[in-house]
């Protein structure tokens, strides 16, 4: 059982953002790596730019900020993880990415970037693609395409004081078109030929172009940088609704290097049954029908996500569960206290999740370590509210690494 | 503004609007206000039943034969707002079977047609059934839908003359010498005054008579009922389901275009406009419709809504006029205002009866003799394309040509179809486009075609306020119909809602915008 093509150092369950990030941690301690998943997560749907702590106010450093938020909230993921490994996971994270495509901040504070419906939000780490907002710069143009349902150029110019074309796209079949197909578009050279001629008609001199974060999959930096040498004007990118192209540009790129350096990468695979022994986890049973595999590893690292990546699940009667170890839930407490009244108050739910050590280790409420070899990393951990915060990607990149980092000392 | 009319009708649910077309048709002038859009109360709020009158056949017989009658003759004037689905009346174990022959020999006396069918026979036709039912029954039940009922009734007494001032609430009723002298009204939307002069005014607000009424110094004795119900993701059943038991909560499953719906509760309200849902009524409708339909406890719900009935309590004798427990029709001659007239209570079956009875009760008043022709003549938009799969068959043929993309994906709404309802009608408030065409009536529920439609008037109308706000306020409303039905898949879907707009668009309440509070 323990040697073989189906045994592992460590098998990271999830490819999400904290799932990946955990994978490429093990993979870099010299571990033999299964990581297996689903999907991609809410990475691809989300994860436009990396979220640190977007309630830290623009003026404040984030490093002081995440400090004091550190002591307020000791029982918060970034106080388990600890200042200084959120500052080392960050840099793990930067260091796969090479200069064509990479991630900055702003001075160490976070900045704001435009939304599609033209208000601003804040975020920590931006891609290279896109610049923070100023509001000092002037004569700015969005642009938005007809038959790309997801993004509309009149409303966000109308809110942020610029002007908008809303250009139609040659030889289209449908007039219909989404994000992934206007990303591939935008990849051919005969394409941006003929949607620069099509800008440059419309142009009044303006300097600064906006366009939806569609500029391609593979090498977007090199559109960009093609698209600013033909129009003579600095381009950016404006999120859009999901799938998130700028999402899929980070899942490309940690899927690349994991199986490059070794890593077994299971997509589309689900976990159907852990196989438990005492306080331990002998062997997960992966399912791709009509093939049931089973695998096993010394230590398991569990980053399935919250309801949409499957981690967590909510029955009608009030019951909210873990989906692979049934391990403890927060305080689930009767639906009705799931939500309060408005959309947009703060719910409950929110705060569910995995309770842990401070190693990642899973918990009862007693405190005890319910299983051994299990770790627990991202979004589906306790004592955050990352859609509050503004910390997803912060969350789930730091608990990944740290995870791990756990897991090897013991 | 001053307008004079010969009828002026205040409400505009399937009653106002039946008595605007009905009118129309016999040539009498008309203007209706409604305080909202059309079909804002409990004709917007109902299980779109078409009723055969059998669930009424043991308890109100008059009612029954009324529901009947109307039951052939909607499916004669509009058969596009209609799915023949037939019914079924089933017996379950724990309800015996001693009411089976009495609802049968019920339904004979009220003419209802009915057939015993076997349990296999139903099984085969309805293969969700609970298999252990005792005994079914085949009735003339049906869905309908409401909307393009009520819109048709409007466009056709628009054809006829007829005027509708939405949004518009009366604020006044002024009485002099015995009769309403005038009626003064507001358009909410621009805060433009109607000072109103009509020889006759109908009080058809529903829920809302006796609102209307305290402006005259007069009160009816209602009660006021909520009903809620719960809209599943897909279509479980293909006839309306009931169940055969004396009058209680859940004991219907109505099938309707791509969903079922499951009705219905009973609670007592003081307010017309008492829509919320409780987490009690939601399991109750679940528990009693998985008896019906036991995959009902594990099917995905996409919407919880209420709607507030106005029923007349009719223990003493009011007026010889009554009509039928089912509708009261009051001519307030007896109050000593000779020309105000309200109708009230009955169903949204009944409505075209309701507004026959009460156009007679007019020309009887005017001592004309014209005749109702509701009854004969079909509603325009009898050839219109019908349901979804009309729709999927027609953007099936246009791949040739060009066609504009969908913006709502659950229930394939192309913008083309989008613009052109908001060209031809000129609404006051565009969201009235919401009631007029199927966009975020499916599965999403608006989460992600709300924001197209935004998108889309904001190119259309430059002019639109604050979009981000109508969004907000959109969201909260959408909100209010899932909230009571968030787990499993719903869940799921809430968070991805959730994470595109307090995340990507952080729109969320100030309170967590960049703070100071850490």
């Amino acid at each position: 059982m323990r040697k073989g093509l189906m045994y592992f150092d460590i098998i990271v369950i999830g490819m999400g953002l904290s799932g990946l990030m955990a994978a490429k941690t093990a993979v870099e301690s010299g571990m033999k790596v299964l990581i297996v998943g689903k999907g991609m997560g809410t990475l691809c749907l989300f994860s436009n730019t990396i979220d640190l702590l977007g309630t830290i106010p623009l003026s404040m450093e984030v490093e002081k900020g995440l400090y004091k938020w550190i002591i307020i909230h000791p029982e918060h993921p970034y106080s388990k993880v600890g200042l200084e490994n959120i500052k080392k996971s960050f840099l793990e994270f930067n260091s796969i990415f090479s200069s064509h495509y990479s991630f900055k901040n702003e001075n160490e504070r976070n900045c704001l970037i435009p939304t599609p419906v033209g208000t601003l939000r804040p975020t920590y780490m931006i891609p290279n693609t896109m610049v923070p907002w100023n509001h000092q710069e002037e004569k700015r143009v969005i642009l938005g395409f007809k038959g790309f349902k997801d993004f509309y150029a009149d409303w966000i110019a109308r809110r942020l004081n610029s002007r908008s074309i809303t250009l139609s796209i040659p030889d289209l079949i449908r007039n219909e078109v989404t994000q992934i197909h206007l990303s591939r578009c935008f990849e051919k050279r005969l394409f941006r030929e003929r949607i620069i001629n099509e800008i440059k008609k419309h142009l009044q001199g303006e300097k600064f172009l906006g366009f939806p974060a569609i500029l391609g999959i593979e090498d977007p930096y090199s559109v960009k940088s093609d698209l600013e040498q033909s129009l003579e004007a600095k381009i950016f990118e404006i999120p859009v609704l999901p799938p998130s192209i700028p999402g899929l540009r980070i899942f490309n790129r940690f899927k690349e290097w994991l199986i490059a350096k070794g890593a077994t990468f299971l997509m589309g695979y689900q976990v159907t049954k852990a196989i438990l022994k005492g306080k331990r986890c002998e062997g997960i049973e992966v399912s791709n029908a009509p093939i049931t595999n089973l695998y096993c590893a010394d230590r398991y690292i569990l980053a399935t996500g919250r309801f949409i990546g499957g981690g967590l699940k909510a029955t009608s009667n009030s019951s909210l569960f873990e989906t692979i170890f049934n391990l403890p839930v927060t305080k689930p407490k009767n639906q009705n206290e799931w939500f309060r009244k408005n959309f947009f108050d703060d719910h409950m739910i929110h705060e569910m999740g995995i309770l842990t050590n401070k190693s990642f280790q899973p918990i009862s409420n007693e405190g005890d370590i319910v299983l051994e070899n299990i770790w627990v990393c991202g979004t589906i951990l306790s004592g955050h509210k990352y859609l509050y915060e503004k910390s997803k990607e912060g969350i789930e990149i730091s608990t990944g690494y740290m995870a791990v980092k756990s897991a090897l000392e013991k | 503004m001053k307008i004079k009319t010969e009828v002026l009708i205040i409400g505009g649910g399937a009653t106002g609007t039946g008595i605007a077309r009905d009118l129309s048709l016999r040539g009498i002038p008309t203007i209706l206000i409604e305080k909202g859009d059309l079909l804002s109360g409990a004709s917007g709020r109902n299980h779109g039943l078409l009723h055969s009158g059998a669930r009424y056949a043991l308890t109100d017989p008059e009612a029954a034969k009324e529901c009947i009658i109307e039951n052939g003759i909607l499916k004669k004037i509009a058969p596009h707002c209609i799915e023949d689905t037939g019914g079924l009346f089933v017996g379950l174990p724990e309800d015996g079977s001693k009411l089976k022959d009495q609802f049968i020999k019920a339904c004979k006396k009220a003419e209802i047609p009915t057939q015993i069918i076997s349990r296999d026979e139903a099984l085969f036709l309805e293969p969700n059934l609970n298999p252990n039912i005792t005994f079914c029954i085949k009735v003339p039940d049906g869905a309908i839908d409401p909307f393009e009922l009520v819109f048709d009734n409007k466009r056709d007494a628009e054809i006829h003359g007829g005027t509708f001032f939405l949004h518009t609430e009366a604020t006044q009723i002024i009485v002099e010498k015995n009769k309403v002298k005038r009626v003064l009204a507001k358009d909410l939307t621009n805060e433009d005054h109607y000072d109103i002069a009509a020889s006759f005014v109908i009080n058809a607000t529903g829920a809302w008579v006796n609102h209307l009424l305290r402006y005259v110094g007069l009160k009816l004795p209602m009660a006021l009922s909520k009903g809620s119900l719960l809209l599943t993701n897909k279509r479980l059943n293909q006839m309306v389901i009931n169940r055969l038991r004396p009058p209680s909560d859940g004991d219907i499953i109505v099938p309707n275009k791509t969903v079922s719906i499951l009705g219905t509760t009973s609670l007592r309200s003081e307010e017309p406009n008492d829509f919320d849902v409780n987490p009690n009524e939601v399991s109750l409708l679940i528990e009693e419709g998985a008896k019906l339909i036991p995959s009902v406890k594990s099917t995905r719900f996409i919407r919880a809504y209420a709607g507030v009935r106005p029923l007349f309590m009719s223990e003493k004798k009011v007026d010889d006029r009554e009509i039928s427990r089912g509708f009261v029709l009051i001519d307030h001659e007896r109050d000593g205002i000779n020309n105000l007239i309200t109708i009230t209570g009955g169903k949204l079956i009944t409505y075209r009866l309701m507004a026959e009875k009460t156009a007679d009760l007019i020309c009887q008043k005017m001592g004309i003799n014209k005749t109702c022709s509701t009854h004969l003549k079909p509603l325009p938009g009898v050839n219109r394309k019908k349901d979804l799969k009309d729709r999927l068959k027609s953007l099936d043929t246009s791949l040739s040509k060009k066609r504009t993309e969908i913006l709502c994906d659950c229930e394939l709404v192309e913008r083309e179809e989008f613009e052109e309802v908001f060209k031809n009608e000129n609404l006051k408030d565009p969201l009235d486009i919401l009631h007029r065409i199927r966009l975020a009536k499916g599965t999403c529920q608006g989460g992600f075609c709300l924001y197209r439609l935004l998108g889309v008037l904001i190119e259309l109308n430059k002019e639109i306020e604050e979009p981000v706000n109508i969004l907000k306020n959109l969201l909260e409303e959408r909100w209010k119909g899932i909230r009571p039905i968030l787990w499993g898949t719903s869940l799921q879907e809430e968070e991805l809602l959730e994470g595109i707009y307090k995340g990507i668009f952080n729109l969320s309440s100030p309170s967590s915008l960049p703070m100071e509070d850490i």
